[in-house]
């Protein structure tokens, strides 16, 4: 009886909480929906197709009676290629991550959420099997597994570190790392060496406030890191702002070379920009990966 | 000292320190300000980049002049600067300060004292001993006072505690002490002179010179005190008489009349003319306002001087003479009262009647001419008042020495005495000098006041106690007795010229304002005891209870000489008490201009001096604090950005800004700076709507009756009759309004339609009065029975409307009433009609029966339901069929509600007969 008085209490706190994130991510998923369509192939699934002659060979129960009864021919009706993957999706969750350098912008964080919100959105659309990444959740499909989802990303969890645990997962699963990637580049290369030794496909997604590339500070200032890292004094942040952006370059490079060595994806999103666009490429991304 | 202009520096050696500014200017500028702290996540990336050059960021420039500025406030603040230094006293030793604390310096006291203070300041910064004097002597003191030598602080606290004295100084007591002052060597010698001459002021400066140099400070003539003298009482106004020192320039004062818990009586404006050092002001009030003034004063004035307590003596006595037979205005000079009234006006309210009318109201004095017996309820009156406290005062006459009552002080033998008629040897006698017992003591007698005629008294042992005065032969001619509180006084001969010249003489008059003044009042002082301090006065002007010391007035003291024992103010008791003004004695003001030569001059006014340093140490401190706040912001700690850091500095500065001290002395506030009797502005109620939608528009009203159909019709009878006139006539009408004879207020109508229902209720007894008011004004109000029946004349008859009708106006000033006659002005004065019908026809209709009266008659009385007649409804159609019928009755009906209304609005000037001819010739006659 108080087990379920709390979990009820808890999930009556969790929606109070989810609507403004949930609508937003929907909102951002219903923009892209609009712009991509299924797999424009025909294949086993239940969204109808097309209609075609029949040619011998087609199984009998192909057929479409009822167009056939309209006209001469016989037509058999096929359905849309609807193949379910399964896709684990992860969105860093560390302090760094909570930061913005504006009062205007929104934390790298709430971008993060919404990304992959919106994203599994769109992936449960397609039926796709969507999991997050760190929770041991099988990946399944349909509403509940949106919803368990959502709880899943808002549950109040801190992770330590910038990357994902490494776990087993099957064969020619696909992950998606949203974060702000920040971790040096050796570790990452190992994390993902890890994931790709199993044929797991993969795709980066980099959330920066655009504090972080372009270093807009001026005078003397003592930087202190969200993690627990020492802090630095700087005697004139505008006179190192091309070495930084420099180095930011480098590190973003070094990580596109990765993706690009393993197989993987990578893109950009600065918290300064719709999420939309960003949402949009790693949508393609993915549809082009599932599609191949 | 080191002084630039208006600003010295008391420590000017610290203004060296200022040179150290631009080194400070450069240690600023090489410092480099603390780092901002910042949370950074991608800090991984900045790890290493420490090999950059590590030249710090600079302090802006405007924090650096905002510190140098700090630095600068302080530097200053240290070296003790001053405005308007007052500069070395001259002279070298001691410093002699001579105060004149009399009540003249009770002016502008507080620049007194701190001119006062300067001085002391300045001793103090010379380190120069100070002797203080005092021209005036402290309460109870004779000699006035000199002490010192003083240090810096003594001498300030004794300065803080100088207060001015009710009376005026003493200069050559001060001669005195200043002599015995312990001064070796040369000295410098400060007089603050209260601007007043005296002959010892001309010494007294000459002797403050040889100590070596005398200033004198003195505001000019113009700024010396106004001081007002005792009133004077002329024809039964009061006259204060004010004067001034200097008689140039016209000047406009005011006077005010206090009463005795302070309230303001009166206010009347003083003109001083120019040219003129006098200006008087009269008082010209009802007696029992003016016996309530207890102190009159000159307004913002604040000495003593123009302060004068009133008592029993400026009281106006009413003095009532009992006069039964009327004033005969034929013959005033053998009239008893005539004589008595002459005397006792001028100083006295006079009033006349009978005596019991008399004693209603409060009265000191009852003056009998020549009653002889006294009714009876009228004698017990005047006893029971004689025995609280009155006074009565009898004349003999032919009607007492034919046989008195017994509310005589002494027995009278009947008859009277004659002195030097055609029968008798001997001669009138005058009357002998008063004696020292008697209230007529000292007033001189003269010799050609002559007694012919007198009533007698009957002797007894206590004949000559109750004597006031005698003739030269030893007859009583005045006696009296006192009786429980009162006194009752006789006149042994008449109170006109009949029997004695006495009337004739101004001895006449000074008696009976002594006996005037025995009444109430003066009556309880006459004791022998002294006079004990009841309420003093300060120097300022203001009452307070009598400070230890203050003697007792003796006996009589009313004369006394106000001083250091008797300070003005109050003294007696409760009951009886006198006033000693210290303008009462004063000289003639003279200006003190009759100085040495050699002597300096200055004046009170004058910049005072203002030590800056507490302003700059405040400066200082609050542009540290919005340093620290500024420090915080840029090193981000504080939640703004630099926009707001700056706007911060400025309001730093801004604030740092010294304002001018602000100065505001103890004036006492004035009746005039005083909020008068604030109006309160009703708030709009119902009565206020209801007027001012009745009162902006004409319209026709009726009154409601209760019967809510009757009332529709009503409304929709006057609404087809509004819009008949509007379209026939110039009357503009708007909407009729219904009106509750109860509530509302009637007078905006120029015509009231009254339908009767038998059910009505009858009016209230205000609504009655309110009608009776509207008829009386000028309204007019139509009754409607509506019952088609004729209206008799006599009591009883008529129909229901009818008798509900008369129910209705019993109260109502109802005029003689009468049928509409064929010339009336209703039936010309718009169509020519000679009946009235409405839905009924044949009504007689009655109007106010008055020949050739120009008003408009206030009733008009009909049955022939005329509302029912005009009604129209919204469609325009008539809402009731006219009987007998047809549409010449309407119009006809229409037309007498057109007629009414000119009637009603326009009165009737159509009766005139000028307009005979022109009808007469419609008429086609």
């Amino acid at each position: 009886m108080a087990v379920t008085e709390r979990l009820q209490h808890r999930a009556e706190q969790l929606a109070a909480a989810l609507p403004p994130l949930l609508v937003a991510s929907e909102r951002v998923a219903a923009t892209i929906a609009q712009g991509v369509h299924g797999r424009r192939r025909v294949g086993l699934g239940e969204t109808f197709w097309q209609f075609r002659r029949y040619q011998p060979g087609d199984p009998v129960r192909m057929i479409d009676w009822r167009q056939s009864a309209k006209t001469q021919a016989v037509f058999v009706r096929e359905t849309e290629w609807e193949a379910a993957q399964s896709i684990w999706l992860w969105r860093d969750a560390s302090p760094s991550m909570h930061y913005r350098s504006r009062k205007d912008l929104q934390d790298k964080s709430e971008h993060a959420d919404m990304l992959v919100l919106a994203l599994a959105s769109l992936l449960i659309a397609a039926g796709e099997n969507v999991a997050l990444l760190g929770t041991g959740h099988l990946p399944t499909s349909g509403r509940m597994a949106y919803n368990r989802f959502c709880h899943a990303v808002l549950a109040e969890v801190t992770e330590t570190e910038g990357l994902p645990a490494i776990e087993l997962l099957p064969r020619h699963g696909h992950v998606v790392w949203v974060g702000d990637l920040l971790a040096p580049l050796d570790d990452i290369k190992a994390r993902m060496a890890a994931y790709v030794s199993r044929g797991v496909h993969g795709h980066l997604v980099q959330v920066l406030d655009p504090a972080e590339e372009t270093l807009p500070f001026k005078g003397r200032i003592r930087f202190q890191g969200l993690e627990g890292e020492a802090p630095t004094l700087i005697g004139r942040t505008d006179t190192v702002r091309e070495e930084y952006a420099e180095r930011m370059t480098t590190h973003q490079a070094g990580l596109k070379d990765l993706a690009r060595i393993f197989g993987w994806s990578y893109a950009v999103h600065r918290t300064d920009r719709p999420p939309q666009t960003a949402l949009l490429a790693l949508y393609m991304a993915l549809a082009r990966i599932a599609g191949s | 000292m080191l002084a630039l202009g208006p600003i010295a520096f008391a420590s000017p050696w610290i203004l060296l320190a200022l040179a150290l500014l631009p080194i400070l200017w450069r240690i600023l500028r090489v410092i480099p300000p603390a780092p901002r702290q910042l949370r950074f996540p991608a800090i991984r990336l900045l790890y290493d980049l420490r090999q950059q050059e590590q030249t710090p960021a600079k302090t802006p420039w405007w924090l650096i002049l905002l510190r140098v500025i700090l630095a600068t406030l302080i530097i200053l603040g240290l070296a003790h600067p001053l405005l308007n230094p007052s500069g070395r006293l001259p002279g070298s030793g001691p410093m002699v300060v001579v105060v004149d604390d009399g009540w003249a310096a009770a002016r502008d006291w507080p620049q007194r004292q701190r001119t006062l203070a300067d001085l002391v300041d300045r001793a103090e910064r010379d380190q120069r001993p100070v002797f203080l004097v005092t021209t005036s002597a402290q309460t109870g003191e004779t000699p006035a006072r000199a002490t010192g030598p003083l240090r810096a602080a003594e001498a300030r606290g004794a300065a803080q505690a100088l207060l001015p004295k009710p009376w005026g100084t003493n200069r050559k007591a001060t001669l005195a002490a200043v002599e015995r002052l312990p001064i070796q060597g040369s000295a410098h010698a400060m007089w603050l002179a209260d601007g007043l001459d005296d002959p010892d002021a001309k010494a007294l400066a000459e002797r403050l010179q040889r100590f070596g140099s005398l200033t004198v400070i003195q505001d000019g003539p113009r700024a010396l005190p106004r001081v007002l003298r005792p009133p004077e009482r002329r024809a039964g106004d009061l006259v204060a008489v004010a004067e001034r020192v200097d008689p140039s320039g016209e000047e406009r004062r005011w006077v005010r009349a206090l009463g005795t818990d302070g309230r303001l009586i009166a206010r009347e404006p003083l003109v001083f003319a120019d040219g003129e050092n006098r200006a008087t002001s009269r008082f010209n009030l009802p007696t029992e306002l003016r016996n309530d003034i207890a102190r009159l004063d000159i307004e913002d004035e604040t000495t003593t001087g123009a302060v004068v307590l009133l008592d029993e003596r400026w009281r106006r006595r009413p003095v009532g003479i009992v006069s039964t037979t009327g004033f005969d205005a034929s013959q005033p000079l053998l009239d008893a009262h005539h004589y008595l009234d002459r005397a006792l006006s001028p100083f006295s309210e006079v009033r006349r009647g009978g005596a019991t009318d008399l004693l209603k109201r409060e009265l000191a004095v009852l003056a009998l001419p020549d009653v002889g017996q006294m009714a009876p309820n009228d004698r017990d009156a005047v006893d029971s008042w004689l025995k609280d406290g009155g006074v009565v005062l009898r004349f003999a006459g032919p009607l007492l020495a034919g046989g008195g009552d017994d509310l005589v002080p002494v027995r009278l033998r009947r008859g009277d005495r004659a002195l030097g008629g055609a029968l008798s040897w001997a001669k009138p006698l005058p009357l002998a000098q008063f004696d020292p017992g008697s209230p007529f003591h000292g007033l001189s007698v003269p010799p050609d006041v002559l007694v012919s005629r007198q009533v007698l008294a009957e002797p007894a042992l206590d004949l000559g106690d109750k004597t006031w005065a005698r003739l030269v032969d030893g007859t009583p001619i005045v006696t009296a007795e006192k009786r429980g509180q009162g006194w009752l006084i006789l006149v042994h001969t008449t109170s006109n010229a009949e029997w004695s010249n006495l009337a004739l003489s101004g001895l006449f008059v000074e008696m009976l304002q002594r006996i005037v003044g025995l009444s109430r009042g003066i009556a309880g002082s006459s004791g022998d005891a002294a006079l004990p301090p009841l309420e003093t006065l300060d120097a300022f002007g203001r009452r307070s209870a009598p400070p230890p010391g203050v003697l007792s007035l003796p006996r009589g003291g009313v004369d006394a000489t106000v001083g250091p024992h008797v300070p003005p103010g109050y003294y007696g008791n409760d009951l009886a008490r006198v006033a000693l003004n210290m303008s009462s004695d004063l000289k003639a003001l003279a200006p003190l201009d009759r100085l040495p030569s050699g002597v300096l001059h200055g004046a009170y006014v004058g910049a005072r001096e203002v030590d800056l340093r507490p302003w700059l140490m405040t400066a200082a401190l609050l542009i540290g604090l919005a340093d620290v706040l500024i420090g915080l912001a840029l090193r981000g700690l504080l939640p703004i950005g630099q926009g707001a850091a700056a706007a911060m500095l400025a309001l730093a500065v801004f604030v740092a800004v010294p304002r001018a001290e602000a100065q505001s002395f103890g004036q006492t506030p004035s009746f005039s700076q005083m909020p008068r009797a604030q109006v309160q502005r009703a708030p709009t109620s119902g009565a206020d709507a209801f007027a001012m939608s009745a009162a902006l528009q004409n319209k026709l009203a009726f009154v409601r009756t209760g019967n809510a159909q009757l009332d529709e019709v009503s409304r929709a009878g006057l609404q087809g009759l509004a819009g008949v006139l509007v379209r026939r006539t110039s009357v503009e009408l708007i909407e009729p309004m219904a009106v509750d004879i109860e509530a509302d207020e009637l007078a905006f109508f120029p015509l009231i339609y009254w339908p009767i229902t038998p059910e009505q209720p009858l009016p209230s007894s205000q609504a009655i009065g309110r009608l009776n008011i509207y008829l009386r004004n000028g309204g007019t109000i139509l009754f409607d029975t509506r019952d088609q029946a004729d209206i008799p004349t006599e009591v009883g008859g008529g129909g229901p409307g009818a008798q509900r009708l008369r129910q209705l106006v019993r109260g109502l000033e109802v005029p003689p009433l009468a049928p509409v006659p064929p010339d009336h002005v209703l039936t010309k004065a718009f169509y020519l009609l000679q009946d009235f019908p409405g839905r009924f026809a044949g009504g007689t209709v009655w109007v106010e029966r008055r020949e050739g009266s120009s008003e408009v008659s206030p009733v008009i009385i009909g049955s022939n339901d005329w509302a029912g007649a005009w009604a129209v409804g919204p469609n325009g159609r008539p809402l009731f069929a006219v009987v007998p019928g047809g549409k010449p009755q309407r119009e006809m009906a229409f037309r007498f509600g057109v007629n009414l209304m000119m009637y009603a609005l326009t009165g009737n000037y159509k009766a005139d007969q000028v307009h005979v001819p022109a009808i007469l010739e419609r008429l086609g006659q």
